[in-house]
């Protein structure tokens, strides 16, 4: 579902992220692991073409799309629809004066889902099934951003991601702005979805003890170059680079 | 004798109570405050400091309430680290250390940087020039210019990178001052409190010595925040219980969330003595075993 | 220590900033009309004030550029003695506004209470009075003068910057350096005068730049309307009432007055826009601008 080969982002003369090598197919999932500043999330933004003045250079599919020569049109369709971005923080991206059942109806609209006869039902029937998906009440869809929760908001964000058809989701820290107990609840989503779904999560997190109860692969990030990567089990329990076990050390 | 404790202390905005008729002494070894975002922990951490007057209740400094106690000694005996970006952005780094300090001592700037581990020259510099981890000693450098004898950390490494929050917490721990340290996180309550307190709605849940407490909770509510704690290698926490459930008004607070809710659930419990630690379960014989 | 610069401004340094184009243009033409009115003295073409009936109505030419009115007085020379004293009069509102607005607003902020409710109350009253039927009163009491326009239009207008110095105070109070502060003991007068003061400043400096051009164009207005200064004072509302009559056929008189406060306004705006968004951007703005495409919708709007 991701396929990259010599990704460069830079900003000028600086390079920023620098990842040779990054695969993450359906229902698996693969995780960017890093310090503020190692420019994981940069890599992640640049997978949809997001990183502003930063010029790109490598190969990058996503949904068998070429993002890096792929028309706006093109771009458009992959980005929000079959690729979906989950921040940290969905809420500030949620307009504050709209219902959330308004607000997903319009992104269907937009993207015409539920409209062909054929496209797994009526745009009522999508959007419970999304919000089903990621354990929230239906009840959710007549409220406003302002009325949920940190938790409920990410969720919301994964249910309109389901309900667009995303295939890949892309996750930047999307639990550490929550609470343990509600980053658990987001997790068990994430990982519910790939398992029943086959849906393909690319996840950029600073938690290695998080990423190891979720990931099937690693990439460990440090001032823009991938220092190791490989299987999750192995990378986390016989590091090879001294920076990994750097990190395993400093888990509290 | 413990320097602060709260007695039986209601706390809140307006008319608006957040923290409900709570009681808790300030011990030696670190005492922790856990609690989740809502829990009323940082409110808690406010009256402590004298920030905030409690609607009802006391916060006794040594043998006084703080109203009637000597101010300016509390000052010096008691401060706080709260994150990063408690820094003035307008500010030079040494004048923001210099501000607890008399006219005379403003020499002891570079001093106080040498003891956080950081350059004296950074004194000149302003907060946007800093790293977080720079940003977090230089606040806790202008804590220490009073020499306090007890400093009330809020959340000082949450908003850090791992590597950098080990050497804060390393630099916290080698402090020669008590500590009432509020946090979400409980690893970091594992390392620096020998004691803690997890916090539910505004009301204590559950008290007694840190490593029982995670080795072997009696509040269902400590047991689910233990779980959820993702743990390197682990078995993924389970998600249970629904946690956008809201305390409940009446009877048991965790009530709506907690897997063991029954019908005595409704009348509320009190904190009661389990053998070296306290919790407020109907049900908490059976939480422990 | 490893505890290295922190990547985000590294980053930021590195990225090319774009200029605000029409906010430089908005300094430049603000620089140049300020310099024009300090200098009006040298650089006007004939002295102020010299009245040549002869040479009434004159339309522009080589000898009076922007042509001369009913009195034979050179229009460019009044339009550059105008800027002196309708700058004057948008310098002394925002001053004195400023000044009392950011001192009340800064102090009910802060304490908060009662206090403030205090001072927002007599805020909201202060609001509730029109400019212009103030001025107009006041023109009845007092004589109609550029002090008058001055003093209505402070008292008008201050109450919007104790508006948003008590509400950027309030905020800044809530900051971690402020009850750091308290708790070190510092009094209070010192953290408002060394804390929330000037941390409260930014907002009400952008509004000062919004706020300059329309205060220009209300005292224009009130000149206009005979309420504020007085003939032979040259000042850009004035001299557009003087040349109206005319307009139709000797459009000069009230044309280059009229454009240059409209000139004058269009640049204090864009100035005042580009302030705003630098500084928007500058406090966590560009954070907003990457957290937007979090959900699908937004995400479709950022490419459309």
């Amino acid at each position: 579902m991701i396929e990259v080969r010599d990704l460069k982002v830079r900003y000028g003369a600086r390079v920023v992220a620098d990842v040779p090598e990054l695969d993450v197919g359906e229902g698996e999932c693969v995780a960017i692991v890093g310090e503020s500043g190692s420019g994981k999330s940069t890599t992640l933004l640049s997978l949809l073409g997001l990183t502003q003045d930063a010029e790109i250079s490598g190969h990058v599919r996503v949904c068998g799309v070429d993002v890096l020569t792929a028309s706006p049109r093109r771009l458009r369709e992959i980005r929000g629809a079959r690729a979906a971005l989950v921040m940290q923080s969905p809420q500030a991206a949620l307009s504050p004066a709209t219902r959330l059942g308004v607000l997903m109806r319009r992104a269907l609209k937009l993207h015409g889902v539920g409209t062909a006869p054929s496209a797994g039902g009526t745009p009522d029937e999508i959007m419970d099934r999304a919000v089903e998906a990621v354990m929230l009440d239906r009840e959710i869809l007549r409220r406003y951003p302002h009325e949920i929760s940190g938790g409920q908001a990410q969720r919301f964000a994964i249910a309109l991601a389901i309900a667009l058809g995303a295939e890949v989701i892309l996750a930047d820290e999307p639990t550490s702005a929550l609470d343990v107990t509600v980053q658990a609840e987001v997790v068990a989503v994430l990982r519910g979805l790939r398992e029943e779904r086959g849906l393909a999560l690319l996840l950029v997190s600073h938690d290695l003890a998080l990423v190891s109860t979720i990931a099937d692969r690693v990439l460990v990030m440090k001032d823009g170059a991938v220092v190791e990567s490989g299987p999750a089990a192995r990378v986390l329990a016989e590091p090879s680079h001294p920076y990994t076990r750097e990190l395993l050390e400093a888990l509290p | 004798m413990t320097m602060l404790r709260a007695e039986r202390v209601t706390l809140g905005y307006g008319r608006r109570a957040v923290v409900h008729d709570v009681t808790l002494d300030i011990t030696e070894g670190g005492v922790g405050l856990i609690g989740e975002s809502g829990s009323g922990k940082t409110t808690l951490a406010r009256a402590f400091l004298g920030l905030l007057t409690p609607m009802s209740g006391n916060i006794w400094y040594g043998d006084q309430t703080l109203k009637k106690a000597d101010l300016r000694k509390f000052r010096k005996d008691v401060q706080p680290v709260f994150q990063a970006e408690a820094l003035d952005p307008r500010m030079r780094i040494g004048t923001s250390i210099a501000e607890g300090l008399p006219r005379s001592a403003r020499s002891r700037v570079g001093e106080l940087l040498e003891q956080v581990g950081l350059d004296p020259d950074l004194a000149a510099r302003r907060p946007h020039q800093l790293s977080g981890g720079q940003r977090q000693r230089v606040v806790i450098a202008r804590a220490l210019a009073v020499g306090p004898r007890l400093l009330i950390l809020d959340e000082p490494t949450s908003a850090l990178d791992v590597t950098v929050q080990a050497r804060i917490l390393d630099l916290l721990a080698s402090l020669d001052t008590e500590r009432l340290l509020i946090t979400h996180n409980l690893a970091v309550v594992e390392r620096l409190c020998r004691t803690s307190h997890v916090l539910f709605a505004g009301r204590v849940v559950e008290s007694g010595p840190t490593a029982d407490l995670l080795a072997a909770p009696a509040h269902p509510y400590t047991k689910a925040l233990r779980d959820a704690v993702p743990r390197l290698g682990g078995a993924p926490p389970e998600a249970r219980g629904r946690t956008e459930a809201v305390p409940a008004p009446s009877g048991c607070p965790y009530r709506l969330r907690c897997p063991l809710a029954a019908p005595e659930c409704e009348r509320p419990p009190a904190l009661r003595d389990l053998g070296g630690r306290q919790a407020a379960c109907h049900r908490a014989e059976e939480v422990l075993t | 220590m490893t505890e290295a610069a922190p990547a985000e401004v590294r980053l930021r340094r590195t990225l090319p900033r774009i200029p605000d184009r029409f906010a430089a243009l908005g300094a430049v033409l603000i620089v140049l009309i300020v310099l024009a009115a300090i200098f009006a003295p040298w650089l006007a073409p004939y002295p102020a004030d010299q009245l040549n009936p002869v040479e009434a109505v004159r339309p522009p030419s080589g000898a009076h550029w922007f042509g001369t009115d009913q009195v034979g007085r050179d229009v460019l020379t009044r339009v550059l003695y105008g800027g002196r004293t309708s700058l004057f009069i948008a310098v002394a509102v925002l001053a004195a506004s400023s000044a009392v607005g950011v001192t009340l607003g800064v102090v009910a902020g802060y304490a908060g209470g009662w206090v403030r409710d205090v001072i927002m109350r007599i805020t909201d009253v202060f609001l509730a009075f029109p400019a212009l039927l103030l001025s107009l009163a006041l023109a009845m009491v007092l004589q109609p003068s550029v002090n008058t326009v001055i003093l209505a239009l402070a008292v008008t207008w201050w109450p919007w910057y104790a508006r948003l110095a008590a509400a950027s105070a309030a905020s800044i109070a809530t900051r971690g350096y402020v009850d750091a502060a308290r708790c070190l003991g510092v009094p209070a007068p010192r953290i408002v005068l060394r804390h929330v003061l000037p941390n409260s400043l930014t907002p009400v400096l952008v509004q000062l730049s919004l706020d300059a051009g329309g205060v220009l164009l209300i005292s224009a207005a009130l000149s206009y309307l005979g309420l504020g200064a007085q003939e032979p004072t040259a000042e850009w509302g004035l001299m557009v009432q003087e040349g109206q009559t005319l307009f139709t056929t000797n459009w000069w008189v009230a044309m280059f007055p009229g454009l240059a406060i409209m000139v004058t306004a269009f640049a204090f705006n864009v100035l005042g826009e580009g302030l705003r968004n630098a500084l928007d951007h500058r406090s966590g703005g560009a954070r907003r601008e990457r957290a937007e495409p979090a959900s699908a919708e937004a995400a479709a709007r950022v490419v459309k």
